[in-house]
């Protein structure tokens, strides 16, 4: 049974790598309302996405009883898009990472199993509001624009946004950018940032280019497709240690809170979400888990 | 017979599945300008194949076809060249179907012998009406019945100017009542001494215009001989069980 | 957490007044995807995204066509000459005849958007969007051309062997009987399948989304990126590409009916 279905996410995960630039559109099936329903059924999501489950029910856990808060009884169903270590990304089959593990620790206090189905930044995003999955974690930033269309927990990690050049590059801080070829991933705040007009501290859409995921924009910036790469701090370490030639800017873009994102109105979810990280904070947990993936 | 040398064919072999199945074995035979040399035989006794070996539409084994003193089996001979001066018509036509009837007739006279337009149509509306068609020279084939289309194929080929003409069954594809206007336009060319080469089933074309009838039979030529000896004083046991079967 | 919530409430609520009376009136699941309608295309200009992603689109999809259509002709020509020489073929012939095989083994045996990868990343490496639809159209053209290839291919084959029989006994050679016989009425067969051919274009140009290409697609990507109005802006962008499809259709019939009364 096990085998069968590490075989069957493998060849999942074949055919989204190979699919990827229309898996986005798998979405537009629901006839109602995408900000506010969250009743659709997630059968068939479940069987698309890869599954992978995390923890295991435990039904020991103490308080926070969860009273039917999410899709599917017993279930915490999480989307994410797993190119974004250290806070999701493969080992193996496995999605680990910061959020995998957070997510992992806030399933155990509710007394849930965690799945996390992995898509593109765009479609987890959108997965809570049409009902495929009960939380978004993916490094996900609070803006404005997305709070009007989904609600945020507290945040429980702190994000920085860097700019990733080459070596020999003539771009030495933030203030070289401009007019500058900058590469992101599409829909990450990074890009948000970059695409804004200049008026509003952007460099303007027409000097962005945006990628599907963080790894092919550090393809391009290697080819010299782009000049430079705006991205999470994180995963830009990892994507300059992977790749000689590569250094982050000592000078950062943007510093900002990543928060769990919830379909809009479910604020029983929310709440039990936010009770199960406050209690995460306070008793060591998350400092533990994020010590586990960052060395400062 | 009378008249020169048109076709010389020596020892033509035509093999299928590397030599297993002999379409045509060792045929020999000559074809004197003037002659109108009808084939006949059972289905599968290869002559139509010998019929299209003779222009090359069929690939020879071996063997030699000659016409007009050069041997056009020879690769280095240019066989469209030769091709132009031997007519051919097909059971099913084989008219373009994209082409007025005109067209159909002035494309290669012009295209090959760099005829003008205007030359080439006064030519192809002299053959049409020969064949009581000038009416249908702006029809498509489509527009016409099979014994039109048969027409249209012979006097097509005839705008070429052939030196001889191939007749590859050329009313097997008709509805009955067709078959007598094109066999007419068959007899008035044999009267105008065109040298012809015929597949046919028609027996009574044969008995009435062949010069000579070729009875053919496993790739083997069984009998060659005078309409008259062949239907009259048939000499072998295949040619008389062939007739009582067709007569 | 509750103030921003109001801030929201605010801003939809400003431009619900801004609306008709009746929409005013309207059940609150109506006022949403109004006001998701007017985030994907009213709101900030984005409807720019829409138009200048169809323009991308296009350019795309016709440039692909000329050059698969220019390839498919080349190659159909190779392969066809190749395989009716009645005596062994010449040695140029013969390598590229092989050298179409390969690429048509190659083209139809792999997933577009690994061709698109390979080509973006390892081959042309394209700078700024402008290379980026260069690099893109030729992709697609690259790969288009396999499939016309096989198009008019079977177009000429699909043309009675005694056309090409009643061209050769008129005397005239290989090329001129494809040229006055053949091909002319291969036509008649290959629009159709090639007009197929521009449709399946078109759709597929959506996967140069992945190295970045800001074509119709991406633009409904970079809305629902902003907006998170994934609902409103994804059916948009499929209603774009139907009607599209609808009118290129439409125009094909048209065209096809024509080349048919031709004949007539």
């Amino acid at each position: 049974m096990k085998v069968n279905r590490k075989w069957i996410a493998a060849l999942v995960i074949g055919a989204m790598v190979f699919g990827a630039g229309c898996s986005s559109s798998t979405e537009e099936t629901s006839t109602e309302s995408a900000a506010q329903t969250q009743e659709e059924t997630t059968e068939e999501a479940a069987e698309e996405e890869v599954q992978e489950e995390v923890a295991e029910n435990d039904t020991t856990s103490e308080e926070v009883a969860a009273e039917n808060v999410t899709l599917e009884e017993g279930m915490l169903i999480m989307s994410t898009n797993a190119t974004f270590p250290p806070y999701e990304y493969y080992d193996g089959d496995t999605i680990v990472g910061i959020d995998a593990d957070v997510a992992a620790a806030i399933a155990d206090k509710m007394g849930l199993t965690l799945q996390i189905n992995d898509m593109e930044f765009d479609s987890a995003l959108a997965a809570v509001q049409t009902g495929q999955a009960d939380m978004v974690m993916a490094g996900v930033t609070v803006t404005p624009e997305r709070e009007e269309n989904m609600d945020f927990t507290n945040s429980y990690a702190t994000g920085v946004q860097v700019v990733i050049v080459p070596e020999d590059s003539d771009i030495t801080s933030i203030d070289d950018l401009q007019g500058k070829l900058i590469g992101v991933q599409q829909g990450t705040t990074g890009d948000i940032y970059c695409s804004d007009t200049p008026e509003n501290g952007g460099y303007g859409e027409e000097n962005v280019q945006k990628f599907s995921s963080g790894p092919l924009a550090v393809e391009a910036l290697k080819n010299g497709q782009v000049d430079c790469v705006v991205i999470d701090n994180e995963p830009a370490k990892a994507y300059v240690e992977a790749n000689p030639g590569l250094k982050i800017l000592d000078t950062e873009f943007a510093v900002e809170d990543y928060a769990i994102g919830v379909a809009k109105g479910n604020d029983a979810l929310l709440d039990a979400l936010n009770n199960a990280l406050e209690e995460l904070e306070s008793d060591g947990t998350l400092d533990k888990i994020i010590g586990e993936y960052i060395h400062e | 017979m009378t008249g020169e040398v048109m076709i010389e064919v020596k020892n033509l072999e035509k093999y299928y599945n590397g030599g297993k199945i002999k379409a045509l074995d060792g045929i020999s035979t000559t074809i004197h300008k003037g002659e109108v040399v009808v084939v006949i035989g059972p289905s599968g006794s290869g002559k139509s194949t010998f019929l299209r070996c003779l222009n090359l539409l069929e690939e020879p084994t071996g063997g030699q076809v000659i016409f007009e003193g050069v041997d056009i089996t020879d690769e280095k001979v240019d066989i469209n060249v030769h091709r132009q001066k031997m007519g051919m018509v097909f059971q099913h036509f084989n008219l373009f179907p994209h082409m007025t009837i005109l067209k159909n007739m002035t494309i290669a006279p012009m295209k090959l012998q760099k005829k003008s337009e205007q030359e080439a149509t006064e030519l192809a509306m002299r053959l049409l009406k020969r064949v009581g068609l000038e009416d249908r020279a702006n029809a498509y084939p489509a527009q016409l019945s099979g014994g039109q289309k048969q027409r249209i194929a012979i006097v097509r080929a005839l705008c070429m100017q052939p030196e001889v003409m191939l007749f590859d069954e050329p009313t097997s594809a008709l509805d009955p009542e067709m078959v007598g206007e094109v066999l007419e336009v068959m007899k008035q060319l044999a009267q105008e001494n065109m040298t012809m080469v015929v597949v046919t089933h028609e027996m009574g074309f044969a008995k009435e215009v062949a010069s000579r009838v070729m009875f053919l039979d496993s790739g083997k030529v069984v009998e060659d001989a005078t309409p008259k000896e062949i239907f009259s004083h048939p000499k072998s046991d295949r040619l008389k069980s062939f007739l009582a079967k067709v007569l | 957490m509750s103030t921003v919530m109001l801030a929201i409430s605010e801003k939809m609520a400003q431009w619900l007044s801004t609306t008709p009376s009746w929409l005013q009136n309207a059940p609150e699941g109506i006022q949403n995807i109004f006001y998701q309608l007017y985030q994907t295309w009213i709101m900030n200009d984005n409807w720019h995204y829409f138009t200048d992603g169809l323009k991308v689109t296009i350019l795309a999809t016709l440039g692909a066509l000329v050059i698969g259509v220019v390839i498919g002709v080349l190659i159909a020509v190779i392969r066809s000459a190749h395989d009716s020489s009645r005596k062994k073929p010449p040695v140029a012939l013969r390598i590229l005849n092989a050298l179409s095989k390969l690429y048509l083994t190659v083209v139809r045996g792999t997933p577009m958007i690994v061709q698109l990868l390979i080509m973006c990343f390892v081959v042309m490496v394209p700078r700024g969007q402008e290379e980026l639809l260069r690099c893109a159209t030729i992709t697609f053209g690259l790969n288009s051309g396999a499939y016309v290839a096989e198009i008019i291919r079977s177009g000429i084959q699909s043309i009675d062997q005694g056309q090409m029989e009643a061209g050769r006994s008129l005397g005239f050679n290989y090329g001129q009987t494809m040229r006055y016989i053949i091909i002319p009425q291969a036509i008649k067969n290959i629009l159709p399948a090639l007009g197929n051919e521009l449709i399946t274009l078109l759709k597929e140009t959506s996967v140069a989304t992945v190295i970045g290409l800001n074509d119709l697609t991406k633009g409904a990507q970079i809305i629902v990126s902003t907006n998170y109005t994934t609902l409103v802006s994804y059916i948009s962008l499929a209603a774009i590409y139907l009607v599209l499809v609808l009118a290129l259709t439409k125009l094909l019939s048209i065209f096809e009916r024509r080349m048919k009364n031709s004949d007539r």
